[in-house]
């Protein structure tokens, strides 16, 4: 025990890989075993967050629970984990997710056993960017999340449609998407990986901490880098790495306009791989927001605040307008993660514009239990999508219509979620919600003002969504014979349950998380 | 012990809430027993905190609260909590009546007791049961398949409402708000498969939904203006001076734009124009809903959210000041809905509809009402409007329910909510009639008796004491126009012969539809006399003017009551008596719509609001939605450069491969150095004779060259 | 007193130069090794001549020429095997005929 407490992260961390490893020595016939023995592991890093949290002191500076071991030494890397509450949330959310996602995926029959050891790997990808405290070991851990994500897609992806990319040329929607999300999303990092070299030169370790401490010690007009004939001053340096980290963050969130692979790529995943991706990988850019370009470069950050809540609101109406035009359920879904993201950014700008103020910690609050939140609404929509594609074979809005009597049960939950998602007072969503709007209305007045444009066609698309699935007249297709729709089962329930109690529970008394993600706000942007 | 009470007192219909979905849907008894049981538990707390409240000695001053820490907001807590002042007293007691009376009316409503339906469906009304007696068979109305949920949404309603009655801060408030929007969507889309009703239910939370985002922006400001959202934090005076001399956008203070947000959220949530728009379609729910929107919950809390932020439109302004532009505007608004919907109402042939367009007109009294100062005149109405209209509602869903029974006996297919296929019900719904008579009195304002009288008396006093004269006459004629429907409405309704077969057939409702309609009845006749200005003429002082002490006790400072005037009273008479009169003369011949002179196409189409609308807003935000976004700006725009990036990639790689790699790379230097060695290769291999003796004698040759050469050279 | 160095070394340039002829000439591989023995003896005079001459007070120019008639007996039992197995495998001891390593 004694062990296990003090790493306690790197159980956290690995102990998916080593449940992936035993998946792999399993016989690849018998699905019920392999199933359980992947969903019964991603449990284990839960419950031992669960302790994390326990133990978690929120009041107490810096990084906790801080574990170090060499690893590169040449390089000055080491490996290094720690939580913040900032960290420690997001820790949450993956192990938390991972487990429903394993369980929504127990439909599937092809080649399950690559099928969860490539969830099991993406698992410790998404932990190790939360908890790495090395800008290198960040790095290697955001690369590893973006590869299995590629082959859920590319493999285990939707089998229909197709996708005209250029006049005449049509590719397999999946493959499209895919490559869509691992190309964009690998141009990011390249900028990310020069920020943190230069980074890395510049302060000759990846320490973030260090970095932390050591940030503002050098001066700024140093010649650091010969660049050709030119010389690199410390003060240009900086900025190359802020802008590198802007643009990989920027795409992986989304923000509006690099946005554009976030539909594709929601819409072909599989069930599961969809609400990984809405619930755990977008968050990884907001993150890389809050803990390297906010805290290193606050200047900056300040400057361009503008613009920010500028893409953020676009996102914010844009996002919700695409979504209400849609008619694909699924891509009505994944428009609403643009839109919902787009408050976790503006969020964050209105923080950067008003650092240091009241307005900027609420912002912030706003925009992590945003994160939260978004988390598991969409990963709970995303879902309930895939119960009804999985029974109709369509997403198609205009095929359903009227299933309410069908599937009371199914169309309730399916009512609570779209609601959270929606943002009802009462409910996560609105929380989270409000505190962005509080936080930036005095900081960003004109943007928060039109983001509420945003806010209105939120409850459009909502609206449209249970319209056409649930009432109207009965679709007689879904009601008889074969086609007849089954109302959603145990272990589907089982996988909405938490999500939903979660919902409730934030939007009712919220403090409980609030208080862990506000003390980690104020102490790392005092 | 108040605040104990206070606290628990929107648990109940909670809970019963989820008791309901989650465990007794199937058993439709045990779920009306928990509904009803805890409207009647949150109707007996109510019943306690305001007798309680009686007995308080200025309890403006000394009213019920507490609050506990929320969420944590930097080093600062958000703070949530209960309160009952005068005002929410006085709301919350309406509030419990009528939202109990719904309760128990809809037992009846639903059917209750009657066997299931021979093909109903949940999402659709239910079409009635064939029953064999006595050897042949006859037709009865079946119970509603939905029965149980439809008892947690009403509950759920009920949970909004008092929420947002006893939330001592806007956050709460706006909770209670939002809950009640999500259940107008729920019940007025209650009969889901009906195309109709599923379109009125969206419009309804859209349209209501587009006052929330500014509220939103309201609530965000005041908070983030004063750092707290409670009532009593932001009414401070200092912080009200402070709010009404900061200047903020458009030339108006902070205290105004405040105000103007905020009252958006009223705007959308009271129906006032232009946001009219979803009450008259929000008439597809079933009547209880109508009811709980018109009278107990929804459309009340707009009001109540005006009249609760008074201090706060009016900060800065005294009586007698003019209006400062956030009152000006919401008196315009409130006067000019007050009007425009009575003259919608006059030509609509729907029994509910007609309804549903005098309730637009009667908050827009209200509004008004606030717009010029008077707060504690537009509670009143309020209160009035309340119970009245909850009567009215509950009255016309007992005529529709009698003409459903003479309709299913019959079996023709007359639409049940159409006046003109009515007539004649006084005889046939006696309790009906009568409830009905009253309430319709009420709202006419017919002198002296009913409530609605002097509510709106004291309106009209208030506006023309204090000389908002354009106010006081648009009021006027919006109420000569109110007792004019009324009167048709009832003519039509109740007198005169049936003119159809169902009509003819039309019989009673059961005893849990009409006990409502009696305690309604009392209250929309007793009510007002709890608020006779102690200077009528006449009957002024018989009784205290409690209400005006009452509710005006709850800012700091008393309103005065305003000079007795004939004018606004004689008026009240006139519009009121002459419009009854006018009605019942004119339309006791009426028999068909083709005698109906008021059948004009722009009021019968309400202005054609819907149409505009639906030019300028829907249409337009369709095409951005479905072309613009997601087609234009992602799929071909960005979707374009980044398909652009990648072919430029591709013919980079392509231009690359075809005109570096293969010519250069490959044949040029790789094939080439290959050719170089395999041509000297084979030029040279022809010295590998493979004797050993040549080889020998070639290296000897070399030995002595270089030997020679050694010699030469360099010795 | 006596024969000068020169002779010695003109002897042993003799010697080397008829072994250096028959190595090239000769096509028996016996005749191409006795050629091979000559000139190492060739060396051996040239070797031991200089050792006289030259410094007498070393033994490294005898040490030499014994291990230079190690190498050549080593030399002549590897090669006549080598021969012998050639032999006895192709029937012939021509050195133009053993040409499996010619192109």
């Amino acid at each position: 025990m004694e062990f296990l407490g003090s790493h306690l992260l790197t159980f956290i961390l690995f102990f998916p890989v080593l449940a992936a490893l035993v998946v792999l020595c399993l016989p690849k016939d018998n699905l019920k075993t392999i199933r359980w023995t992947a969903f019964g592991a991603s449990l284990v890093p839960f419950t031992l967050t669960v302790i994390l949290w326990m133990r978690f002191k929120s009041g107490q500076p810096g990084f906790q629970f801080q574990e170090q071991y060499t690893w590169y030494a040449a390089l000055h890397s080491t490996f290094h984990l720690g939580v913040d509450g900032l960290s420690l949330i997001m820790v949450l959310l993956t192990t938390l997710l991972t487990p429903l996602a394993l369980l929504a995926s127990f439909n599937i029959t092809d080649r399950i056993k690559a099928y969860f050891i490539l969830f099991l790997f993406l698992e410790t990808g998404m932990l190790g960017v939360f908890m790495a405290l090395d800008l290198l070991i960040f790095f290697v851990f955001w690369e590893i999340g973006l590869v299995p994500m590629y082959f859920l897609i590319n493999q285990w992806g939707s089998e229909k449609g197709e996708r005209e990319i250029w006049k005449g040329i049509k590719v397999q929607s999946r493959n499209y998407a895919s490559l869509k999300f691992i190309i964009y999303t690998m141009a990011g990092s390249l900028g990310l990986l020069l920020g943190i070299q230069l980074l890395g030169v510049l302060f000759n370790t990846y320490d973030l901490q260090t970095l932390y401490t050591n940030w503002a010690a050098l001066d700024p007009n140093d010649a650091m880098l010969h660049f050709f004939s030119r010389v690199l001053t410390v003060s240009t340096v900086k900025s190359i790495a802020f802008w590198a980290f802007v643009i990989a963050f920027a795409i992986k969130v989304p923000v509006w306009p690099f946005h554009t692979w976030l539909p594709d790529a929601h819409t072909e995943a599989p069930t599961a791989g969809s609400m990984i991706l809405a619930g755990v990988l977008l968050k990884l850019g907001a993150y890389g927001f809050l803990r390297l370009v906010l805290p290193l470069y606050p200047a900056e950050s300040a400057r361009y605040a503008g613009w920010l809540a500028f893409l953020a609101v676009m996102a914010i109406v844009f996002g919700a307008f695409a979504a209400f035009g849609q008619k694909d359920f699924k891509r009505l879904v994944a428009y609403s993660s643009v839109n919902h993201m787009g408050f976790v950014v503006l969020g964050i700008a209105a923080a950067a514009r008003a650092s240091g103020t009241l307005n900027a910690t609420i912002a912030l609050d706003g925009a992590v239990l945003q994160m939260f939140n978004h988390g598991l609404t969409a990963a709970g929509m995303f879902f309930l999508v895939g119960v009804l594609y999985e029974r109709t074979h369509t997403r198609n809005l205009d095929d359903f219509g009227g299933l309410f009597p069908l599937v009371p049960i199914y169309g309730g939950i399916l009512i609570f979620t779209s609601m959270a998602s929606l943002g009802l007072p009462g409910l996560n969503g609105f929380v989270s919600e409000f505190l962005v709007v509080r936080g930036s209305w005095p900081v960003l007045t004109v943007y928060t003002a039109v983001g509420m444009v945003g806010l209105l066609f939120t409850g459009a698309y909502i609206l449209k969504g249970i319209k056409s699935v649930l009432h109207g007249p009965l679709n007689e297709h879904w009601a008889h014979g074969e086609h007849k729709l089954t109302e959603i089962n145990l272990r589907e329930i089982i996988v909405m349950a938490p999500l939903m109690m979660l919902i409730l529970v934030i939007g009712i008394y919220p403090s409980w998380i609030m208080d862990v993600i506000n003390k980690a706000m104020m102490l790392l942007f005092p | 012990m108040e605040k104990f009470i206070i606290w628990l007192l929107p648990l109940p219909p909670l809970l019963s809430f989820f008791v309901i979905l989650l465990f007794t849907n199937k058993r439709k008894a045990l779920s009306h027993g928990i509904a009803v049981g805890a409207a009647g538990l949150s109707w007996l707390g109510s019943m306690i905190i305001f007798i309680r409240a009686l007995g308080v000695e200025e309890f403006g001053k000394h009213f019920f609260g507490a609050s506990i820490n929320w969420l944590p907001t930097g080093s600062t807590w958000l703070k949530i909590g209960v309160q009952i002042d005068p005002l929410s007293a006085a709301v919350v007691f309406f509030v419990a009546w009528t939202v109990l009376a719904i309760f128990v009316y809809s037992i009846g409503y639903h059917n209750f007791g009657q066997p299931i339906g021979d093909h109903d469906v949940a999402g659709l009304p239910p079409h009635g049961a064939t029953l064999a007696e006595h050897g042949h068979k006859h037709i009865v109305p079946s119970i509603e398949p939905m029965y149980s949920r439809f008892f947690a949404f009403i509950s759920l309603f009920a949970f909004g409402m008092y929420t947002l009655v006893v939330s001592d801060n806007l956050l709460t408030l706006f909770v209670g708000w939002e809950i009640m929007g999500l259940c107008s969507y729920l019940l007025i889309g209650f009969w889901f498969g009906k195309p109709s009703a599923r379109n009125a239910a969206v419009k309804a939370f859209m349209t209501t939904r587009i006052g929330d985002v500014f509220m939103l922006l309201g609530i965000a400001f005041v908070y983030s203006f004063t750092g707290s959202l409670s009532f009593s934090e932001i009414f401070k005076p200092e912080m009200l001076q402070a709010l009404a001399s900061t200047p903020a956008f458009f030339g108006l203070s902070a205290a105004g734009i405040i105000g103007l947000l905020l009252f958006i959220g009223t705007v959308g949530k009271s129906a006032q124009w232009p946001l009219h728009v979803w009450l008259p379609d929000a008439m597809e729910g079933p009547t209880p809903v109508s009811a709980m929107i018109h009278a107990a919950t929804m459309v009340s809390a707009g009001v109540y959210l005006v009249i609760r932020m008074f201090p706060l439109i009016s900060a800065g302004w005294t009586e007698g000041m003019p209006l400062n532009t956030t009152m000006s505007l919401i008196a315009f608004i409130g006067a000019f809905t007050a009007l425009f919907a009575a003259t919608i109402a006059v030509a609509q042939n729907d029994i509910k509809r007609v309804l549903a367009y005098s309730t637009i007109s009667q908050l827009g009294f209200m509004i008004a009402a606030v717009g010029i100062g008077a707060y504690v005149a537009a509670s009143f109405h309020l209160i009035t409007h309340a119970f009245f209209k909850a009567l009215l509602f509950l009255g016309s869903g007992s005529v529709i329910h009698g003409m459903e029974h003479g309709i299913l006996y019959t079996g023709d297919h007359t639409d049940s909510q159409d006046m003109f296929n009515m007539g004649g019900l006084r005889k046939k719904m006696p309790i009906t009639f009568w409830t009905f008579l009253i309430g319709g009195f009420a709202l006419s304002g017919f002198p002296v008796l009913t409530a609605g009288f002097w509510s709106k008396d004291e309106i009209f006093a208030e506006a023309f004491g204090n000389g908002h004269l354009t106010v006081f006459v648009v009021l006027a004629m919006a109420a000569f126009l109110t007792a004019f429907y009324t009167m048709r409405q009832i003519t039509l309704t109740f007198f005169g012969e049936p003119r159809t077969k169902a009509a003819e057939h039309a019989s009673e409702t059961p005893w849990t539809m009409t006990v409502p309609l009696i305690v309604l009845a009392v209250f929309a006749v007793g009510y007002g006399w709890v608020g006779i200005p102690e200077n009528f003429p006449g009957l002024g002082g018989l009784i205290p003017n409690w209400f005006h002490e009452f509710v005006g006790g709850t800012l700091s400072k008393l309103p005065k009551a305003v000079v007795f005037s004939w004018v606004p009273l004689v008026t009240s008479l006139c519009v009121a008596l002459g419009g009854l009169l006018f009605g019942w003369l004119v339309y006791r011949k009426v028999k068909s719509p083709k005698q109906d002179f008021l059948q004009i196409p722009v009021l019968k189409n309400k202005w054609y609001f819907d149409e505009i609308y639906n030019f300028i807003f829907i249409k337009p935000a369709f095409w951005i939605a479905e072309r613009f976004t997601s087609l234009y700006m992602d799929q071909t725009v960005i979707d374009g450069i980044l398909h652009s990036v990648a072919r430029f990639s591709l013919f980079l790689g392509h231009a690359f491969r075809n005109y570096f790699d293969k010519p250069v790379i490959n044949e040029l230097l790789g094939d080439g150095t290959g050719n170089v060695v395999k041509a000297s290769g084979s030029s040279l291999r022809k010295i590998q004779v493979g004797r050993i003796q040549y080889y020998m004698v070639a290296s000897l040759a070399v030995l002595v060259i270089f030997a020679l050469l050694y010699y030469f050279l360099l010795v | 007193m006596s024969i000068p160095l020169s002779w010695y070394l003109i002897l042993a340039a003799a010697l080397f130069s008829i072994g250096l002829f028959g190595v090239l000439s000769r096509k028996n591989a016996i005749a191409i090794l006795l050629g091979v023995e000559l000139m190492l003896n060739a060396v051996n005079i040239n070797l031991v001549a200089f050792w006289r001459y030259l410094d007498p007070a070393k033994m490294a120019g005898q040490v030499f020429a014994i291990i230079v008639f190690a190498v050549a007996a080593a030399e002549v039992a590897v090669g006549l095997a080598l021969i012998i197995s050639v032999y006895r495998r192709r029937k012939t001891v021509v050195a133009d005929e053993i040409d499996l390593m010619k192109w």
